[in-house]
C-alpha cells in the first residue's frame, strides 16, 4: 500500500490543490475524530440544507466537475439528467471498481479520507433525492472496505448517515457492495447489472442509467474521486474550483503515476498541467523517456514528442488523440519493449472482455493472439498492418460499450508509433515473408 | 395502420408504425435484407451478435447502431448495407470475428443448408481466411483455452451431452444467448447460461444438472448454428434433401403450427412453424416428436375379426356391416379433421334414421402451460362442435344396449377410459377406421387403415377457434391407405373427389364456415367470424 503521501506543498511558488487529498498525509485521517478536526461534514449545514437541490446541482455544473472515472462526463448534467419526481427512487451508486491498469488513486481515497467520500455522496444524494446509495468496490480492496465500513458505522454513530442526518430532514442510508474483480464491472451498466446480483455485463443502451439503472429506477454512477470533490466545491464556490485548470477542465485531479519514474504515487495536481512538468514534480524520469500512456492503459499511448507538448487536461490530450481517462500516468524509457507492453496490455483486455458483442469478444482474443505469435518469432510480413486493421474493427463504438474502443486504442496506437518495434520482431522470423501456411484443402470443391 | 411515421432509409422516405425495432422496419418495410444472429422477433432485445449494424443520423454524425435495439421514431435516418461502405465493412468485420474460431465442419454438421451463420456469410461476409493458423483457438490443443469448469469438468468439445434431448458442439456456438434467452424468457426454467467470459465463454448447465424441459428442443431451431443439435435428428438428412409442407399439432387444441418434413416417403422431423398469433416460434417436444410413431404399429390393411384383409375388402365388410345393422352408433372424433367428421354427417344421413352420431372426448382436459399447449388432447374439439355434434360420448355408454353397429374412426374411446367404453363390448358389429393398432382397433369387428394426419390434408378449429389447415406429406406404411373422409364418403355413397368437396359440406352444415375456402385460411389460418356475422353474410 502506498501509505505515503510524498507530494510538496508548494509546486514552483504556487500552493497546490488539496481538494481531494486534504487529509492523505494526515496521520490517522481516516477516523472520525481526525477529520473532523480538519473540517469534515462541514457541509452538513447552511452550505448543504439551505440550498435547494437544484441549486447544487448548478453549482456543481458551473464548477465544471467532469467525471474523474475515465470517460469525463460533465458531472452536473449527468445529474439533470435524472427525472424528477417519477414516483421511483433515485440510486447513486459510487463507482470504487477501478480497473483500469495504472490507475490506484480511489483506494488511496477510500483508505485515506473515507469520511470525504462519505460527506460527497450526502452532498450529491440531497441534490439528488436519493435516499439509498451504494459504494460498489472491487472486490479485492479488503483494506478499503474495511476502512469504508469502519467509517461507515462512525458516521451513523455520529448521525451523519441514516434518519434525519445532521439534525436535517434530509435521511441517506449506505451500503458498501464487493464486487468480484471485473475490469468490466467499472463500466457503468455492467456495474449495475452486477449490483443487482446479474452477471457484469454492460447493457444495451437507451435507456441510460439516469432513466432506468439500478433495479429499474433513476441510477446516477460516479466515480469516488468526483463526488469527493464535492464537499470542496459546495464549500468554496464553483468560482474558486475554476482557479484551477481550464475552462473545459477547470479543477484538480488525482494523478497515479508509475513506470520510469522517480517517485511514483498519487499526485493532487491541477489540470492543465504540462506532463513534463509532472514528471519534475514526481522526481524526475528514469532514463529517455520512449512514450508515455497518458490515462490508463487504454488510452491511446503517446510518444515522447507527443508527451512533451501535451498538457494533462480533457482538451490537449484529445488533441493529440488520446485521452486523460482515469487519470494513470505511466511513463516508460528506451529500456523498454513496446511490443511487450502491448502484449501485456492486449492479454489483459482478451480476459477482461466480458464476451457479449462478437467484434470484441473474438477480436481482443484474436489480437492477442497475434501478437503473442509474433512475440514467439511467427510474426510475418503485414502483421502489423494485420493487427491494426482487427482493432480498427472494434474501435469504432460497434460495441455494446466503450470496453471495444478502449481495447482498440492501445493496439492501434502502439502499433502505429512503434511500428519499426514490431517490424523487428517480424524480422526475427527467418519465413517471415513467405505466406501464411493457411489450411490449403478447402471443401466444396466439385469435379 | 393509421398513423404511421417516415424514416429515411438509405436516401429513400420509408412509412413504417412507430416504435417497432428497425430491423424489423427494415426488413418488412423497407426491404433492405438484414442479417442478424441474436435477434428473435420472440425474444427480448440482447444485441450482442452486433451484424445488424447499421449507420443512423446522431448528434455528431452518422454513428453505428444496431438495428435491433434501435425503435423507429419520426425522422429517424439510417443508412444500410445498400448506400454505407462502413456498414458493409463492420459487418464484414463481425462476420470475420465470428468465423475466427469457428470450425468449419459444414460437410458434417446437421444445421448446414439452414445454418444462419453461412447465409450470412454469403451475403455479408465473403472474405478469404487471414487467419494465422497458430492464432486460432485451437479448442482442442490449447491447454489455456480448454472450458475447465469450477468443479474440474472439462466443458469444452464436440459432444457434450447437456441432457435427454440435447447435444452441444462447444466449438460452433457463436455466443448469440438466444438458447439462454429462450429458457429464461419463454420456457421460464433459466436452466442454461454463458459461464466465462471473452472468447472463452461457453454455454453450459448448472454444474451436474442436466438441460430438460419439455421444450427444450425449441433451442436446436433458434440455435443459429450447429452447436445445439437434438439428438433425434442428428446425422439423419442433410437439410436440404428434406421437402416441407405446413400443417398443425395434431395432439393439441392449441393447434401450433409446423412443418412436416419429409423425403424419399418418410418423414424425418417436425419444425416449429412461426406464427405469432398462435405458438409464436415454439412446438412442445411431444408435438414435435409425434413424426417418430408414424411408422410404427400403423394399422396398413384392414383386419375383419382380428384377420388381416384387404383394404377394399375391410370397407366392403364395413359397407354391408352398415346396411345390415338395424340402429348404428356413429362416434365423431375430435382427432379428426373437420372435413372427416364433415364425411361422418354424410353417412348418418345416407344411413337415415337409423343411425345416430355421438361426439365428445373421454380423455382427461388439463392445464395450458402458456407457450404452445393448450392441455386439451382434443386438438379439432371446437371444429366437431361447430359441425353441430354433441358432446354426448357418456349416454352412448349409458345406451349402448339400443345398437348393434358402432363405427369409430381416429378415436381411440378404449384406451381413453376403458372402464367407461367396456359398455361399449355389448355392441356386436365395432367399426373401427384408425391410423395405428391401438385398443380400439383390438376391439374392432371390422378394422380399416386410414392415413394419418401427417398424409391427408384437412381443416381443425383450435380452441380459440381459430380454424387451420393440415397439409399432406408422404403416405408412409402403404400408400393405398385413404384418408378417412374418404372411406366415411364412400360408405355414404357421396361422391367427393377431394377435401375441398368435403370441406364445403362441412360450410353446408356450419354457417361460420361457410365463407371460407382454404385459400382464404391460408398457411396462417384464419379466425372464425362471429356467430352474428356469419348468419349475415350467410
Amino acid at each position: 500500500m502506498m501509505y505515503g503521501f510524498p507530494q510538496p506543498k508548494q509546486w514552483k511558488g504556487k500552493d497546490l490543490p488539496r481538494v481531494l487529498s486534504r487529509l492523505f498525509d494526515v496521520k490517522d485521517g481516516h477516523t472520525l475524530a481526525v477529520a473532523r478536526q480538519h473540517g469534515a461534514y462541514s457541509t452538513l449545514s447552511k452550505v448543504l440544507f439551505d440550498r435547494a437541490p437544484f441549486q447544487i446541482i448548478n453549482e456543481v455544473m458551473d464548477s465544471g466537475l467532469r467525471g474523474r472515472g475515465g470517460a469525463g462526463f460533465p458531472t452536473g448534467m449527468k445529474w439533470s439528467f435524472v427525472p424528477r419526481g417519477g414516483g421511483k427512487p433515485v440510486y447513486l451508486v459510487i463507482n470504487a471498481d477501478e480497473g483500469e491498469p495504472g490507475t490506484f488513486k480511489d483506494r488511496m481515497c477510500m483508505m485515506r479520507d473515507p469520511h470525504l467520500l462519505i460527506e460527497g455522496m450526502i452532498n450529491s444524494g440531497y441534490a439528488l433525492g436519493v435516499r439509498t446509495a451504494y459504494i460498489y468496490v472491487r472486490g479485492e480492496m479488503l483494506p478499503q472496505i474495511q476502512a469504508l465500513n469502519h467509517a461507515i458505522k462512525e458516521a451513523y454513530d455520529a448521525g451523519f448517515l441514516g434518519e434525519n442526518i445532521a439534525g436535517s430532514r434530509y435521511s441517506l442510508d449506505i451500503y458498501v457492495h464487493r464486487g468480484a474483480g471485473a475490469y468490466i464491472c467499472g463500466e457503468e451498466t455492467g456495474l449495475i447489472n452486477s449490483l443487482e446480483g446479474f452477471k457484469g455485463q454492460p447493457r444495451l443502451k437507451p435507456p441510460f442509467p439516469a432513466i432506468s439503472g439500478a433495479f429499474s429506477a433513476p441510477t446516477v454512477v460516479n466515480n469516488v474521486e468526483t463526488i469527493m470533490a464535492v464537499p470542496w466545491i459546495l464549500t468554496h464556490g464553483a468560482k474558486a474550483y475554476r482557479q484551477w485548470g481550464t475552462d473545459k477542465s477547470p479543477g484538480s485531479k488525482l494523478f497515479s503515476i508509475s513506470g520510469d519514474i522517480a517517485k511514483p504515487g498519487v499526485y493532487e495536481v491541477p489540470l492543465a498541467m504540462p506532463y513534463m512538468e509532472f514528471f519534475e514534480l514526481c522526481g524526475g524520469l528514469k532514463g529517455d523517456l520512449l512514450g508515455c500512456i497518458p490515462g490508463g492503459s487504454s488510452a491511446p499511448v503517446l510518444t515522447a514528442e507527443e508527451t512533451a507538448k501535451t498538457t494533462m487536461d480533457y482538451e490537449s490530450l484529445a488533441a493529440a488523440k488520446s485521452m486523460l481517462g482515469s487519470g494513470a500516468v505511466t511513463p516508460f524509457n528506451t529500456t523498454r519493449d513496446p511490443v511487450l507492453l502491448l502484449q501485456t496490455i492486449a492479454r489483459f483486455y482478451a480476459h477482461e472482455s466480458c464476451g457479449q458483442c462478437t467484434p470484441c469478444r473474438e477480436g481482443t482474443g484474436y489480437v492477442d493472439r497475434v501478437i503473442d505469435s509474433l512475440v514467439d518469432g511467427h510474426g510475418r510480413t503485414g502483421d502489423t498492418d494485420l493487427i491494426k486493421s482487427l482493432a480498427d474493427q472494434y474501435e469504432p463504438m460497434t460495441t455494446i460499450c466503450a470496453f471495444g474502443p478502449g481495447a482498440a486504442w492501445p493496439v492501434q496506437s502502439f502499433v502505429t508509433k512503434f511500428k519499426s518495434h514490431f517490424e523487428a520482431y517480424i524480422q526475427r522470423n527467418p519465413k517471415h515473408a513467405e505466406a501464411r501456411d493457411l489450411v490449403a484443402v478447402r471443401p466444396g470443391a466439385f469435379w | 395502420m393509421a398513423d404511421l411515421i417516415t424514416i429515411n432509409v438509405d436516401g429513400k422516405d420509408v412509412q413504417v408504425p412507430p416504435k417497432i425495432q428497425l430491423i424489423e422496419a427494415l426488413r418488412t418495410y423497407a426491404k433492405v435484407e438484414t442479417p442478424a444472429f441474436c435477434y428473435h422477433p420472440d425474444l427480448s432485445v440482447a444485441g450482442n451478435c452486433r451484424v445488424c449494424l447499421v449507420e443512423f443520423a446522431g448528434p455528431r454524425g452518422f454513428a453505428f447502431g444496431i438495428a435491433c435495439h434501435m425503435q423507429t421514431a419520426p425522422g429517424l435516418t439510417v443508412r444500410t448495407q445498400i448506400s454505407s461502405d462502413k456498414v458493409k465493412w463492420a459487418r464484414r468485420g463481425v462476420m470475420e470475428s465470428l468465423l475466427v474460431n469457428h470450425p468449419l465442419d459444414c460437410p458434417i454438421c446437421d444445421k448446414a443448408g439452414e445454418c444462419t451463420l453461412q447465409e450470412n456469410y454469403m451475403s455479408q461476409g465473403r472474405h478469404e481466411s487471414r487467419l494465422p493458423d497458430e492464432a486460432g483457438k485451437q479448442y482442442k490443443g490449447g491447454a489455456d483455452f480448454r472450458f475447465i469448469d469450477a468443479k474440474g469438468t472439462d466443458r469444452g468439445g464436440k459432444k457434450i451431452d447437456l441432457g435427454p434431448t440435447i447435444l452441444l458442439d462447444q466449438e460452433r456456438c457463436i455466443v448469440c444467448s438466444r438458447c439462454v434467452r429462450f429458457m429464461d424468457e419463454v420456457a421460464k426454467s433459466s436452466q442454461l447460461g454463458i459461464a466465462g467470459r471473452g472468447d472463452h465463454a461457453y454455454i453450459t448447465t448448472f454444474p451436474g444438472k442436466p438441460l430438460t424441459h419439455g421444450y427444450d428442443l425449441n433451442v436446436t431451431d433458434i440455435c443459429p448454428v450447429g452447436a445445439l443439435t437434438g439428438k433425434h435428428f442428428r446425422f439423419q438428412q442433410r437439410v436440404w434433401t428434406l421437402k416441407s409442407v405446413e400443417s398443425i399439432d395434431p395432439s393439441d387444441a392449441f393447434g401450433a403450427n409446423l412443418t412436416i418434413e419429409y423425403n424419399n416417403g418418410r418423414v424425418w422431423r417436425l419444425m416449429p412453424r412461426r406464427n405469432p398469433d398462435v405458438n409464436k416460434s415454439w412446438i412442445a417436444n411431444s408435438t414435435r416428436l409425434l413424426y417418430q410413431k408414424l411408422a410404427v404399429d400403423r394399422l396398413t390393411d384392414a383386419r375383419i375379426a382380428g384377420k388381416d384383409v384387404d383394404l377394399t375388402e375391410g370397407v366392403k365388410a364395413a359397407q354391408s356391416a352398415l346396411a345390415a345393422a338395424k340402429k348404428i352408433a356413429l362416434v365423431a372424433s375430435g382427432h379428426g379433421t373437420i372435413e372427416d367428421n364433415a364425411a361422418l354427417l354424410a353417412l348418418k344421413d345416407s344411413l337415415g334414421d337409423k343411425a345416430e352420431v355421438f361426439g365428445g372426448s373421454w380423455l382427461p382436459v388439463g392445464s395450458a402451460d402458456g407457450i404452445a399447449l393448450s392441455g386439451d388432447p382434443v386438438a379439432n374439439r371446437a371444429g366437431v362442435k361447430l359441425l353441430g355434434i354433441a358432446d354426448n360420448l357418456d349416454q352412448l355408454a349409458e345406451r349402448a344396449g339400443e345398437f348393434d353397429a358402432v363405427l369409430v374412426f381416429n378415436h381411440d374411446l378404449w384406451a381413453a377410459d376403458a372402464a367407461k367404453a367396456a359398455k361399449l363390448d355389448r355392441i356386436p358389429v365395432r367399426i373401427v377406421l384408425a391410423s395405428w393398432i391401438d385398443a380400439t382397433v383390438a376391439k374392432a369387428t371390422i378394422a380399416v387403415g386410414i392415413r394419418a394426419w401427417t398424409e391427408a390434408r384437412g381443416a381443425m378449429v383450435n380452441s380459440k377457434d381459430r380454424v387451420q389447415l393440415m397439409q399432406a406429406g408422404p403416405v408412409v406404411p402403404n400408400p393405398a391407405l385413404e384418408p378417412a373422409w374418404r372411406v366415411l364418403a364412400c360408405l355414404a355413397g357421396a361422391t367427393w373427389a377431394s377435401e375441398t368437396d368435403a370441406f364445403k359440406a362441412a360450410g353446408a352444415r356450419a354457417p361460420r364456415l361457410a365463407g371460407l375456402t382454404y385459400r382464404t385460411i391460408g398457411p396462417m389460418g384464419a379466425v372464425l367470424p362471429q356467430p352474428a356475422l356469419a348468419a349475415a353474410g350467410a
